[in-house]
């Protein structure tokens, strides 16, 4: 990794500040940048778990990991886990509507994708919480949220977990070389040639946006509908071009990626573990204050060979509880999933903020998964984990029980909104909230 | 290069004429709206929607590649397609994000790049050197790629906005500009979607514009955009009477892209796609290696392409026992070595072998990581073929394919379906298909034993109008083929395909009736069922709009 040069950095697209020595009083952001921006990350791993091997024993503030959370044993302290709520749902098959309800507390609308043993069904019919937490946070970045995947592949409902609104699902990008070369290409283009190309990049894209509005305006509204939500992408790329990135964190350099067969199963640890190198680095340059990072998709056939795991995962989770060599093998890939949230969680801790103290101090991570358990496709008890107190908003260190209280998840995404210091009350589908979940901030 | 300059050369004598038949009305975007009718559109009672298309990655890539001559796999860095009943062009399941337009962004900037690199081309294509900054020159190169890359005239308010693009972005030079008309271009929804504007307010189905004919007639055919030819036809209003729409038709039938888009759609319906990232259980089976996904892919795309080039009836994509192999997948296979270097077509055993059944390819993507599927296989013969799903198994029972045992073939670990009553009742709808397919292994080789004992591969097929006990694929393929219900199935999925939606009304019913006449009847094929496609109200004709 090569650190990026002063001179490399463009503040504002007129590119005149481009050449004066960083003074960091001169910049305004520096007053935002010392109130310690929050950051939100969901982290998604498939196909439910092993209740009797996820769930902790003990009390709320004196608890034992279980075999598959034993990996968050040197974060424990940051740590809260959650069990006992029910995960909502509703539309599609158990894995559509798990996947879709999951961070959205919406159902889907009925649609073009058929799942088993359901009427199809289609996208959403809300925003994701994540997304939400985007909006309100507002922030001053590139990006208002990075979406990466691991071999999530095929664009369709079972792979869709971000919606930035009703029928709005947000693809995650699988190849870490596309997010090195587009997200981060302001950290490696010349910043003339930046300011040139921003320049350019405005005219032709409001040009773009016109013609969506000219051709949108002949054709009748279910047409113009789908031209205008096109129109709506084109302008928040163009926002973009405005919205630049500011160095104020001695962190951020621009990452090094290694040629990775992306979509290869023997890839798949290598690419995620080259997304989570990309998403930190990405939350350090502050050009995004919200992200995810989705391992696969719901009825995801990964064969974890390298845990010496042959079986596609999927096939694994829908074996009989007393099956032993499915339960060994299906602990083995939650635990690896654990492993994983644990480095992402380490990774923050070891990356300074511009602000003073670490990524980690500001942010709440959430991982979740579109089912409690795989064999029953059931959605209660659905395992979560926070990490982080989101500069304060959260005492960690605890493991909650909800159980048999018969809460709806919802219920917890208004609580993560209410951690982060964003006062709304009800979340997703009304009939499925009934508000903040006591105790758990 | 070459073939860009001649195929840039044609258009530009075409744009002559072009220039003259429009006498002066080159800014209104309606070439060819000629009505007079010869034959009236088959099944134009009740015909379904015409959602708004847009173009998807495979079509995309090729159509830039022939605008550009940017290389097409560049819409492999486009977020993948929305799939659904197994097609990547489905209307109803798209969605776009800001990534979709960012990724739109950037290769339309490396297409014109591409494009504004090669300054031979675009003087063939201007019919003068635009590189100069030339106002009049600019102005022709706008109009000449307009109408190529928004396949028909640009109206006259369009070609002001692009060349207000140009001024603004010839910085340091003129050619800088061309490249941001080409980008903006390339963005805009008159590329990327396929509008069709209607006549406001009408009440009666109404005949496609004739330049949105074109644009019908060379994705449908070709999978990209209309060629000089075309666009030339349709601004000629030849495309209004059905002999000028079919002499079109077959003339881009014979066109190599009409192969291309054979292959491509006969991928998806097979569900072939998947092979590409298919990983196996390589301790059992050590002959899979990173290299075997792209060999399959590659022999069923030739297998397609041969049968297109020689007659692509149902039975040959069914029963035909020959395929495509290379030294290294012919040792694979277990097949000798072919003469000659590359892939070379084969002459299999027609006992063993039959068409698309017996592709590694089908056979790997329908089976285990470690095992075949007997319920995969038949459940594919069901679904894709007869078009009738098998019910699913209900959510909450544990499924899950028998574990791996080498002392049990695979029919006997899959005992359970026919035993216990209840998984009979659906199984007995897949299994007794799908055991037929026994002699295939998990990665698609030949196989006599299964856990060392002689290979069962006798089944059933039931429930349909070519009932029959079986004995192997052949035997399976041979019923098949004589199939009214696969042939209709088959129309079904051309039908999907083609006009990007399922099918809902008496109108779309008819049209598949006709399309299944043309595949099964005497004579018929999939090319005589696509030409039969142009003849469709849901083809020629916009549908009422909606009160």
């Amino acid at each position: 990794m090569k650190r990026i040069s002063r001179r490399a950095i463009l503040r504002g697209a007129a590119g005149a500040a481009i050449a004066l020595p960083w003074l960091e009083a001169m910049s305004p952001r520096r007053a935002r940048a010392a109130a310690s921006p929050r950051r939100f990350i969901v982290m998604f791993s498939p196909n439910g778990t092993l209740p009797t091997q996820w769930t902790p024993t003990g009390t709320e503030t004196s608890f034992t990991l279980s075999p598959i959370l034993m990996p968050l044993a040197p974060h424990q302290a940051d740590i809260v886990v959650v069990e006992g709520l029910l995960q909502e749902g509703g539309g599609g098959d158990g894995h559509q509507n798990g996947i879709g309800g999951m961070l959205t507390g919406s159902p889907l609308n009925p649609g073009p994708f058929a799942g088993v043993g359901a009427p199809p069904a289609g996208w959403a019919t809300g925003p994701s919480i994540d997304q939400r937490i985007a909006q309100a946070l507002a922030a001053p970045t590139p990006y208002q949220s990075l979406e990466l995947g691991v071999q999530v592949g095929a664009a369709d409902n079972w792979g869709r977990m971000i919606y930035q609104a009703a029928n709005q699902p947000l693809p995650p990008t699988d190849d870490p070389a596309q997010v090195y070369a587009s997200v981060f290409s302001d950290l490696h283009t010349d910043p003339v040639a930046l300011a040139h190309l921003r320049a350019r990049r405005k005219s032709i894209l409001d040009a773009v946006g016109g013609e969506y509005t000219r051709i949108g305006g002949q054709l009748g509204s279910a047409d113009k509908q789908r031209l205008d939500a096109h129109l709506t992408a084109v302008r928040e790329i163009e926002t973009r071009l405005t919205t630049s990135l500011v160095d104020n964190n001695p962190s951020c350099h621009d990452p090094t990626v290694t040629a990775v067969a992306a979509q290869e199963n023997d890839s798949f640890p290598a690419v995620g573990s080259l997304q989570m190198d990309l998403l930190t680095m990405a939350l350090a340059c502050d050009l995004t204050r919200v992200a995810s990072m989705q391992w696969s998709r719901s009825v995801s056939q990964v064969r974890f060979t390298w845990l010496n795991v042959p079986d596609g995962h999927h096939d694994l989770s829908h074996r009989s509880d007393d099956d032993s060599d499915a339960v060994n093998k299906l602990t083995l890939i939650n635990t690896w999933y654990a492993q994983q949230m644990a480095d992402l969680i380490t990774r923050l801790k070891n990356t300074p903020d511009g602000a003073g103290g670490t990524l980690f101090d500001n942010s709440l991570i959430l991982w979740s998964n579109e089912l409690a358990k795989g064999n029953t496709h059931s959605r209660q008890d659905a395992p979560y984990v926070l990490a982080g107190n989101a500069g304060g908003g959260l005492r960690t260190g605890r493991f909650v029980s909800y159980e048999g209280q018969g809460l709806p998840h919802n219920n917890m995404m208004v609580s993560i909104l209410n951690a982060l210091d964003i006062p709304d009350t009800t979340f997703g589908e009304a009939d499925w909230c009934t508000g903040p979940l006591t105790g758990l901030l | 290069m070459s073939t860009k300059l001649t195929r840039f050369a044609t258009q530009s004598s075409l744009l002559v004429a072009t220039a003259l038949a429009l006498g002066g009305c080159s800014g209104k975007a309606s070439g060819g709206s000629g009505t007079t009718t010869q034959a009236s559109p088959l099944c134009a009672a009740d015909p379904g929607p015409a959602p708004l298309r847009r173009i998807t990655r495979f079509e995309y890539g090729r159509t830039i590649a022939d605008l550009t001559g940017v290389d097409p796999s560049v819409a492999q860095t486009l977020p993948p397609d929305e799939e659904t009943m197994d097609f990547d062009d489905i209307a109803a399941a798209y969605s776009v994000s800001a990534l979709h337009a960012d990724r739109y962004l950037e290769v339309a900037e490396q297409a014109a790049a591409t494009l504004t690199a090669d300054v031979a081309g675009m003087t063939v294509l201007a019919g003068c050197d635009p590189t100069g900054g030339d106002a009049t020159c600019v102005s022709a190169f706008v109009t000449a790629f307009g109408r190529r890359a928004w396949r028909r005239a640009l109206t006259d308010d369009e070609a002001a906005a692009m060349l207000q693009v140009y001024t603004a972005t010839a910085d340091p030079t003129p050619t800088d500009g061309l490249a941001g008309v080409v980008a903006t271009m390339l963005q805009a929804p008159q590329f990327l979607y396929r509008p069709e504007p209607g006549a406001a307010g009408a009440g009666a189905s109404q005949p496609v514009d004739g330049y949105a004919l074109a644009t019908r007639l060379a994705y449908l055919l070709t999978g990209a955009g209309p060629d000089a030819t075309l666009l030339a036809a349709a601004e000629a209003g030849q495309l209004a009477t059905e002999a000028g729409l079919l002499a079109e038709t077959d003339r881009l039938l014979a066109d190599p892209g009409a192969s291309d888009l054979f292959v491509h759609f006969a991928t998806e319906w097979w569900e072939i796609e998947p092979v590409a990232t298919m990983d196996k259980d390589e301790s059992l089976y050590p002959a899979w290696t990173d290299s075997t996904p792209a060999a399959l892919a590659e022999e069923t795309a030739l297998f397609l392409a041969d049968a297109w080039q020689n007659g692509p009836t149902l039975a040959t994509l069914l029963t035909s026992p020959v395929t495509f192999a290379d030294a290294s997948l012919a040792s694979y296979y277990g097949l000798p070595a072919p003469s000659g270097d590359g892939y070379q077509r084969i002459a299999l055993d027609p006992t063993r072998a039959a068409g698309m059944l017996t592709q590694g390819s089908f056979l790997a993507v329908h089976a285990k990581a470690n095992q075949t599927s007997p319920v995969l296989r038949g459940k594919f013969v069901r679904a894709q073929l007869f078009c009738t799903p098998p019910p699913p198994p209900p959510p909450t029972i544990v499924v899950s394919p028998p574990v791996v045992d080498p002392r049990l073939p695979t029919r006997q670990r899959f005992a359970q379906h026919t035993s216990d009553p209840f998984c009979a009742s659906c199984h007995v709808l897949m299994d007794p298909i799908g055991f037929a397919f026994e002699n295939y292994d998990p990665i698609g080789r030949w196989r006599d034993t299964d856990a060392d004992v002689p290979v069962d591969a006798t089944g059933s097929l039931t429930g349909t109008d070519v009932d029959a006990d079986l004995n192997g694929v052949p035997s399976l393929a041979a019923r098949l083929a004589g199939s009214a219900e696969v042939g209709t199935c088959a129309a079904t999925q051309w039908f999907r395909y083609a006009f990007g939606r399922s099918e809902q009304t008496s109108g779309d019913l008819c049209a598949i009736g006709a399309l299944a006449s043309t595949l099964s009847g005497p004579g018929g094929d999939f090319k005589q069922m696509v030409r039969q496609t142009v003849r469709m109200a849901a083809f020629r004709n916009l549908p009422p709009e909606a009160p």
